[in-house]
């Protein structure tokens, strides 16, 4: 199913909606938000945490991860 | 005899009459003069600090009119914009189309006091206010015709509230809510006691200041002589508020301040922050926007709640921690985003680079390598590398860009209701929804809208269903392009 959810990278400037379809992994998802951003090409570990701050497998679905419509979530960039 | 005026104007400006044929509650029905519902017998010592006559006012106004129509006079209209720095052009253009019809708006929510208000002169200030507003409608209408010669953009002036741009719809919904939309007490709390009194002094006479100094003399008495007005009409939410105070409200008057003052700092960060760092030049500047806020609204705001025995609002430190970065984060939006603008938006240069980290000792470090970035990416592959192409995501609330405060600091939030989940960019914005769900759950931002398919995605047909006509009105980099210092090297990270 699509949907669309919020993203904050940590070195960008503002949220970003992403729609995708929630069979994708947690890390596609953050590729996909990173990939909007001022450094896709930056590379360097990432953390991906939902809004109330549980960190997210990156190698689970977006509905695995109980992400769904108008969610936030939130990728750390180091 | 000819009576003196101290004579007569106590009598005329208290001319309340009981009521023979209806009831007072029908006269003045709650739903639109306001709660708590009180007998006049309540509001019977309202009373404003400077009274004024209606034949005092109108000289005093043609006086005013005079001032402005002679410096417009003065300088022949094809030379108006020769000696303007091209940043402050834009930053006129930005005014002229936020302010302009706002103020025909607030003219229509005077005329809601005058005929609801409670008490007779109260009902006379807010006659006097409506003249104001449809004033303050006029001149910038006359002086952005003026300019149309020289920037077909200034159309904005008055199209601007008429179209569904991002930045307009974010201007009226604040304005819906605190004046259109509201019953006339409420209404004076938060336009006269709150916008008014505490923050049109910013966009009017720290802009005066400016323009004086950026040599726009037009502009300079123009919004000079607009706050000389505000600060008469702004004088009726005192003792609306202290009747509230006198009669329970308390609590209700607590949260219509505190609401008001969160809705008109997101809206003064967006319009006043960016536009005073960021186009005007900084030979014009005066003073930080920062500090423009911290002298002329925050000590004046701390004033007004110490005079009622007020407390401050709760997300205080929330708002000084703003104050330091939000207006920086609305810019790189506004930038990257200039394509949904009806004005240019400038990439600071060196000097005002320098004079932003003067001001605000961690600009550099937050915002220097996302700007630097920016370079970067003009530099790889021109301009169309420093846009946004996807949606930004937009608070419920404010309809702002959900962008606060800094890179890394993020304040989004959510709330879950009636099978919808809301985005806030703030606990304030989301603590003002709550408070209100069913005057805002209905609304829908510009993405709502395109998630839905209530507005087009695509960003040519987004142009046109914003009022835009692309190439010619949408806003583009001030500069047109590299500047010799950008030829620079860019700094490496």
């Amino acid at each position: 199913m699509r949907v669309y959810l919020f993203g904050f990278a940590s070195d960008d400037f503002l949220g970003r909606v992403i729609v995708t379809p929630d069979e994708r992994t947690v890390e596609q998802l953050a590729g996909q938000l990173v990939a909007w951003g001022l450094a896709p090409e930056r590379g360097g570990s990432i953390t991906v945490r939902n809004e109330v701050g549980d960190i997210l497998d990156p190698a689970a679905t977006i509905a695995q991860a109980g992400l769904g419509n108008g969610d936030i979530f939130k990728v750390e960039r180091r | 005899m000819v009576l003196r005026r101290d004579d007569w104007l106590d009598l005329a400006r208290k001319v309340d009459w009981t009521p023979r044929y209806v009831e007072e509650r029908e006269l003045f029905p709650e739903e639109i003069s306001g709660r708590p519902w009180l007998t006049h017998d309540a509001w019977r010592d309202w009373n404003e600090v400077y009274r004024t006559t209606y034949r005092e006012y109108v000289a005093n106004q043609r006086e005013k009119d005079s001032a402005v129509l002679g410096v417009r006079a003065a300088l022949s209209k094809p030379r108006l914009f020769d000696d303007l720095d091209p940043g402050w052009v834009q930053l006129v253009k930005f005014h002229n189309g936020a302010v302009a019809l706002a103020e025909y708006a607030g003219a229509v929510a005077e005329l809601r006091m005058a005929r609801f208000g409670r008490d007779s002169a109260w009902r006379t200030m807010a006659t006097l206010g409506a003249l104001d507003e449809i004033r303050h409608t006029q001149i910038p209408l006359l002086i952005g015709h003026d300019l149309l010669a020289h920037d077909g953009n200034f159309d904005w002036t008055h199209k601007a509230f008429h179209t569904n741009e991002w930045v307009i719809l974010a201007a009226r919904h604040l304005f819906d809510d605190m004046f259109l939309a509201a019953d006339a007490i409420d209404l004076a709390i938060q336009l006269n006691f709150v916008f008014e009194t505490g923050f049109t002094n910013l966009q009017f006479m720290a802009m005066a200041a400016m323009a004086d100094r950026a040599h726009h003399h037009l502009f300079e008495k123009m919004v000079a002589s607009i706050q000389t007005d505000e600060a008469r009409h702004a004088q009726i939410g005192h003792p609306v508020l202290r009747t509230l105070l006198e009669n329970g409200s308390r609590e209700r008057a607590q949260y219509l301040i505190h609401k008001m003052w969160w809705r008109c700092w997101r809206l003064f960060l967006a319009l006043s922050g960016t536009a005073m760092e960021y186009l005007a030049p900084v030979s014009a500047r005066t003073r930080s926007f920062k500090e423009f806020m911290t002298e002329w609204v925050t000590e004046q705001f701390m004033k007004n709640l110490a005079e009622f025995d007020l407390e401050k609002p709760w997300f205080w430190d929330l708002f000084t921690e703003e104050l330091d970065y939000a207006h920086h984060s609305f810019q790189l939006g506004l930038y990257t985003y200039r394509t949904t603008l009806w004005f240019d938006v400038a990439m600071p240069d060196r000097a005002e680079r320098e004079w932003l980290n003067a001001k605000y000792p961690r600009w550099e470090e937050t915002y220097g390598a996302l700007w630097d970035q920016l370079e970067r990416r003009w530099e790889a592959g021109g301009e169309a590398g420093t846009l946004s192409y996807g949606l930004p995501a937009l608070c419920n609330l404010c309809q702002l860009p959900a962008l606060f405060i800094r890179p890394g600091r993020n304040t989004a939030c959510t709330l879950e209701m009636g099978g919808r989940r809301y985005l806030f960019c703030s606990e304030p914005c989301r603590w003002i929804f709550e408070r209100e769900k069913s005057r805002f759950a209905d609304h829908k931002s510009v993405v709502d809208r395109i998630v839905a398919g209530e507005a087009p995605g695509k960003l040519t047909d987004l142009h046109t269903w914003m009022g835009l006509q692309a190439p010619v009105e949408t806003g583009k980099d001030l500069r047109r392009g590299l500047d010799p210092w950008r030829l620079d090297p860019v700094p490496k990270r």
